[in-house]
């Protein structure tokens, strides 16, 4: 196959998928949309995620931080400020606290840009945790939320943004740029790509999905616990969804997703532990043996077969 | 007893004292390991709870002291930590030569894999329930200060091995190529240091320090397949404020943060021991972006 008859390929099952997923909670019972919520949940997370991890390199291992935020603000704001609005403020607060931390984080570069993500994210669980139980609320409880259909849908329209937003800053002119510094920040510097500008535009771009999806997540769950919401098992998923997925397009985490949704389907509820095992053993199977994702195999096994 | 008789009293400073020397020795191991190799062991801590839960079966079932079974526990730490080498990171160090930030990010992903791995291998083997068990718990009194004996022998282990690692590091020939690949490695490499041999020692060295600490950890608190993480967070505050390769300094690092974080802790409460010990790690990693060595990077 061509290039070109792959992108129709791809387009067609993307359509298919889209619809399929959009007439779910029309034709299946509750549990089954549930998976497709959780689908969904895990495609808007991971493709914001790649909007600054996979285009800039800068492997963030705290985008949980985002989501912890935007629930709790959905829950501390709970019948005081109307839902549509809450959720939308999530999106915001998040933007904004990635906007404040962004300056001085985005100058620590590599590993220690790795740790000190998921160091930040540990830092405001623990905050918001001790404020919690400072006030006495250490678990709050929702009443009177959406119902299911209503999430789903949320969830489907922030997975469709996320996507295309990642699509958009792909082909983009700031998308060559966060590229650019990717490959070389000096070089790029030099060149006049304005570094510092594109790096923390990519930062708060890819926070306010995370802090939506955290607030719809929240009238899914009905309560509030901030262990749960700020869980780091969130960020390390994301980050195994997108490295098996491969690429820095938005295929390589759609494919991610599919693939662990499915594993964590089969293994989550019976074995836990079990399903951990296997996600780090993916992980490191993935970084050793298949660098490039379930998109590089992909692309070697058509150039392989295509015709030279 | 007021809150300032507290803060004067020699309790605190012993109790912060223990803390720091356990930091020391957990961010020893880290430290030759990333110096070496500038590979960044996140699953690091996750080797001192394996050797705490050694510890722990060793004197439940066995009726060892923890103690005895230290050499024991350390020395399969080092096993581990050459097998592990030798399996995986030798290679991934050879196919990433040149590329070092690649190379930092991957590393990075394969330990966290291994992290989650040996938690929860850990949970399911050994389940996740909290353990502890009883050993000298004695209490000695120096002037008004009481210890008990378990954590006396913490310190002085802790302190002992952090002070023979650095005077070994200083004072002997395979401690100066040691130094050498820490500072520069393409440089020690071209006068003759066995590269090799460093790096599977470094890991060797790391893993058993790891380790130990995880028996001397054991006899103190109370620990879970998933007590690990936090050391390792320790463990990385003290490298960032010590510098690389820098014993002495790291171990006076975590002597300062064992203080920070006790203090904090009775100045306030229990419940923001986390939120002071990622506090001064999300601020040590802002101030110094590239760890305080970063002058030593700029050489090469």
């Amino acid at each position: 196959m061509g290039a070109r008859s792959v992108e129709r390929v791809w387009l067609a099952l993307l359509l298919v998928g889209g619809l399929g997923m959009g007439t779910l909670p029309f034709v299946a019972n509750d549990y089954v949309v549930g998976i497709g919520l959780t689908l969904l949940m895990w495609l808007a997370l991971t493709q914001s995620w790649c909007l600054l991890s996979k285009m800039t390199g800068y492997v963030s291992l705290g985008h949980v931080v985002f989501y912890g935020l935007g629930s709790y603000l959905v829950v501390v704001t709970w019948q005081v400020v109307p839902l549509p609005l809450a959720v939308i403020g999530a999106g915001v607060l998040a933007s904004v606290f990635a906007a404040l931390v962004g300056l001085p984080v985005l100058r620590v570069r590599g590993p220690y840009f790795v740790i000190l993500t998921f160091g930040l994210a540990e830092l405001v669980k623990y905050s918001i945790t001790a404020i919690e139980s400072a006030n006495g609320t250490a678990s709050r409880i929702l009443f009177g939320t959406p119902d299911i259909v209503f999430v789903y849908f949320a969830m489907f329209a922030l997975a469709v943004v996320a996507m295309f937003m990642l699509a958009w800053v792909s082909s983009s002119r700031f998308g060559h740029g966060l590229r650019s510094l990717r490959e070389n920040e000096e070089a790029a510097e030099t060149l006049g790509v304005p570094v510092v500008r594109y790096k923390l535009l990519a930062f708060v771009l890819s926070a306010a999905i995370p802090g939506m999806v955290g607030a719809v997540m929240a009238l899914r769950s009905t309560y509030f616990v901030a262990s749960q919401v700020f869980d780091p098992m969130i960020s390390i998923t994301v980050i195994a969804m997108a490295i098996l997925g491969g690429g820095d397009g938005t295929r390589g985490p759609l494919l991610g997703v599919i693939f662990l949704c499915l594993l964590s389907e089969l293994l989550w509820a019976n074995a836990p532990l079990l399903y951990m095992i296997i996600l780090g053993t993916v992980l490191i199977v993935f970084v050793l043996l298949v660098p490039d994702g379930i998109v590089g195999l992909l692309e070697r096994r058509r150039r392989a077969a295509g015709t030279p | 007893m007021s809150l300032l008789d507290t803060l004067l009293s020699g309790q605190l400073l012993f109790s912060a004292l223990v803390t720091g020397s356990l930091y020391a020795l957990v961010a020893l191991g880290l430290n030759l390991v990333y110096g070496t190799m500038r590979m960044l062991n996140v699953a690091h801590g996750d080797v001192v709870m394996l050797g705490a839960y050694g510890a722990f079966w060793a004197f439940t079932l066995l009726g060892v002291s923890p103690l005895l079974a230290a050499p024991a526990v350390a020395g399969a730490g080092a096993l581990i930590g050459f097998a592990l080498y030798r399996g995986i990171f030798r290679r991934l160090l050879a196919a990433g030569a040149g590329s070092a930030g690649r190379l930092e990010g991957n590393s990075l992903l394969l330990f966290f894999g291994l992290s989650i791995i040996l938690q929860n291998v850990a949970a399911l083997v050994f389940t996740p329930n909290n353990r502890a068990y009883q050993y000298l718990g004695d209490v000695v009194r120096v002037g008004n200060v009481a210890m008990t004996g378990n954590r006396i022998a913490a310190l002085a282990i802790a302190g002992g091995t952090c002070i023979s690692v650095a005077l070994f590091l200083r004072h002997s020939v395979a401690g100066l190529a040691m130094r050498a690949v820490i500072e520069l490695r393409e440089a020690a490499f071209i006068v003759g240091v066995d590269v090799d041999r460093v790096q599977w020692a470094s890991f060797a060295i790391g893993f058993a320090s790891a380790a130990l600490a995880g028996v001397l950890l054991s006899m103190l608190e109370q620990f879970s397949p998933f007590s690990g993480f936090p050391l390792t967070i320790a463990g990385f505050i003290v490298i960032i404020l010590g510098g690389l390769g820098n014993v002495m300094a790291g171990l006076l690092a975590a002597l300062v943060l064992g203080v920070i974080e006790t203090y904090g802790v009775a100045l306030t409460s229990a419940n923001l021991r986390s939120v002071l010990l990622y506090g001064c790690f999300v601020a040590a990693l802002i101030l110094f972006p590239n760890g305080l060595f970063a002058h030593r990077k700029a050489g090469g």
